[in-house]
């Protein structure tokens, strides 16, 4: 009772500092709103290079005037941006739902159906979050090409399942933690079994864990370049990311189609990312704010 | 937990939980699974390998001849050095974003649009922003149209071509690719701050300077250590990406970093024994700073 206490008070506290924390006076606020204009301009930037660039042909963007669409025309002889995407779409999609399936049971276990060492176990996966890829990026190819799983999506996506679990783990754990025990208890003796429970009542308690890992991990893996340049070797089932990097360090193909290309690679993560924005600040901060 | 089940008989709670600890073991069994074989394995095989000659097929037990070879090696050392120079950037990759959270906080008009558009950049990929990156610092980019447009046209500068300036371009870049998860992580600290706080703060007399070193910083703390930690880390572990598109770990191994290194040796050189050794090196590296990130997720606990 005293926590549900807290924690309104606090999110009340929260709401108070969204309204206008200070009036400055007139002239500072001028001034502040310059410098933010400034700072946009800065953070736009990226933005701005990729559209203006992209609609300049090569010879175009060479002598540093014009316009035309021929680098949008000709995209899809250049890079195969379709196939691109949608191994991007598949490696994606796989890997969060292997992300999801694993770690929500386990969080739940780890915080609801505590066993033997269990606390340990949870530390040890939480601590693998530490292991950068690099760091086992040559055991783990040869590994993995050693189960002949490089040829196709199947490597790449328990890779990145593997890399992301350790999180997932640890998002769900802590979310379960705040949810009561008995909710979960009453189910589990009303006869639904822990499979039953975990599908019928945790699951659907889970949903804003659920839209925060897969946020998260949408934009983590789509933006990712190493582990599709290492464990698809399919050059016709490269992903997106993949596709422009080995193009880019190559230096032959031409600069304004690059920047086409990268403009269909950022539009998903950025679609995504404007649209759960809260998502995101909730995973970032989690277990600091909470 | 236990409050509550105080009701029913000792031998049937028993099996009662007995039974939860075996579902407890099934839910957790998928998760550990993963984690040892594709985490927990590599990294002991890491150890393993690092004191072989390995080409990626067969293994030649040699001892710690790998490390006295790497130990001598200086390209290890110009990649740790590059980190350690690289190291130079956080302080401007935490103290841009503290400033932009702060100006966000002051809520002026359209502050949201303005929140929206500085964490824009952090949703597309590295490889996408070291393209752009590519294109600011290039000879023909906009780095020295800038230059010129200020008027000194007789000075280019062409930073990705030379050793000196190339590493700078990268901490550039680097910092820019930071600024809007940092600014993200401050503004959700400064949400927190009880604003009464502030508000006494003023009434009692404080300035503006004083208020934010005496009230807003020291509540931020938390938050500037996890972006400290974030950042660090990400420094060693995240630039792949960026170097690959942007240097291409050059000019010479002006730009490479020990993770950077780890793809040069093994798959460009085939020596998969020294870059497993690398890794391991890059492993302690990052654990040591995962050790002080977890010390301050566990302080809250």
């Amino acid at each position: 009772m005293t926590k549900i206490a807290t924690t309104l008070e606090r999110s009340d506290s929260t709401s108070n500092s969204l309204g206008p924390v200070k009036k400055p006076k007139r002239v500072g606020r001028w001034i502040l709103f310059a410098v933010m204009m400034v700072v946009a301009v800065i953070m736009l930037y990226p933005f701005w290079v990729m559209i203006v660039t992209s609609l300049k042909s090569e010879a175009q963007f060479l002598a540093g005037s014009g316009f035309s669409w021929l680098s949008w025309s000709r995209l899809t002889s250049v890079i195969p941006i379709g196939q691109e995407v949608l191994s991007s779409t598949i490696v994606c999609s796989a890997s969060i739902f292997v992300i999801v399936l694993v770690g929500l049971p386990a969080g739940f276990a780890f915080s609801k159906l505590r066993f033997r060492m269990s606390t340990v176990i949870f530390l040890l996966i939480v601590s693998a979050m530490m292991v950068p890829l690099q760091a086992i990026l040559m055991t783990e190819f040869v590994n993995i090409t050693r189960l002949h799983l490089t040829g196709g999506y199947l490597g790449a996506i328990l890779v990145y399942a593997s890399l992301g679990t350790p999180f997932s783990v640890f998002l769900f754990t802590t979310y379960f933690r705040g949810v009561p025990d008995e909710l979960v208890e009453a189910g589990i003796v009303d006869g639904l079994g822990y499979f039953g429970a975990l599908w019928r009542l945790v699951v659907p308690i889970a949903v804003p864990a659920i839209a925060t890992v897969t946020v998260l991990q949408f934009i983590q893996i789509w933006d990712d370049l190493l582990v599709g340049l290492f464990f698809i070797q399919n050059t016709s089932q490269r992903p997106i990311t993949v596709g422009l990097a080995v193009l880019a360090a190559g230096r032959t193909t031409s600069i304004p189609e690059l920047m086409a290309g990268s403009i269909i690679s950022a539009l998903p993560a950025m679609v995504v990312y404007l649209g759960f924005q809260r998502y995101l600040v909730k995973g970032l901060t989690m277990g600091i704010d909470r | 937990m236990s409050t509550i089940r105080v009701p029913t008989t000792s031998s049937r709670w028993l099996t009662l939980k007995r039974r939860r600890q075996i579902a407890g073991v099934i839910f957790a069994l998928p998760a550990i699974a993963l984690v040892v074989c594709f985490i927990g394995v590599p990294v002991g095989q890491d150890v393993y390998y690092s004191f072989t000659q390995w080409d990626g097929q067969t293994a030649t037990w040699i001892g710690l001849s790998t490390w006295s070879q790497a130990i001598h090696n200086p390209n290890l050392w110009t990649a740790l050095r590059n980190n350690g120079l690289l190291l130079l950037s956080v302080p401007f990759a935490l103290g841009l974003p503290l400033c932009i959270a702060v100006l966000l906080h002051q809520r002026v008009a359209g502050w949201r649009i303005f929140r929206t558009i500085y964490f824009l950049p952090t949703a597309i990929s590295w490889v996408v922003l070291g393209l752009v990156a590519e294109r600011f610092f290039a000879y023909q980019g906009t780095l020295n149209s800038i230059i010129h447009a200020l008027g000194f046209s007789h000075f280019s500068t062409n930073m990705l071509g030379y050793q000196s300036e190339a590493l700078v371009a990268l901490g550039i870049t680097f910092i820019f690719t930071m600024v809007g998860t940092n600014t993200m992580l401050f503004l959700t600290g400064l949400a927190t701050l009880d604003p009464t706080l502030e508000e006494a703060a003023r009434i009692d007399g404080a300035g503006p300077w004083r208020i934010f070193r005496s009230i807003t910083l020291p509540h931020l703390s938390r938050f500037i250590q996890l972006a400290f930690v974030m950042t660090v880390i990400a420094l060693f572990s995240a630039l792949f990406s960026l170097i690959f598109v942007l240097t291409g770990g050059g000019p010479g191994y002006a730009t490479t970093t020990v993770e950077y290194l780890i793809y040069e040796t093994g798959f460009n050189q085939g020596d998969f024994g020294t870059a497993a050794l690398y890794g391991l090196i890059l492993f302690v590296i990052t654990g040591i700073v995962g050790v002080v990130q977890l010390r301050l997720i566990g302080s809250n606990e």
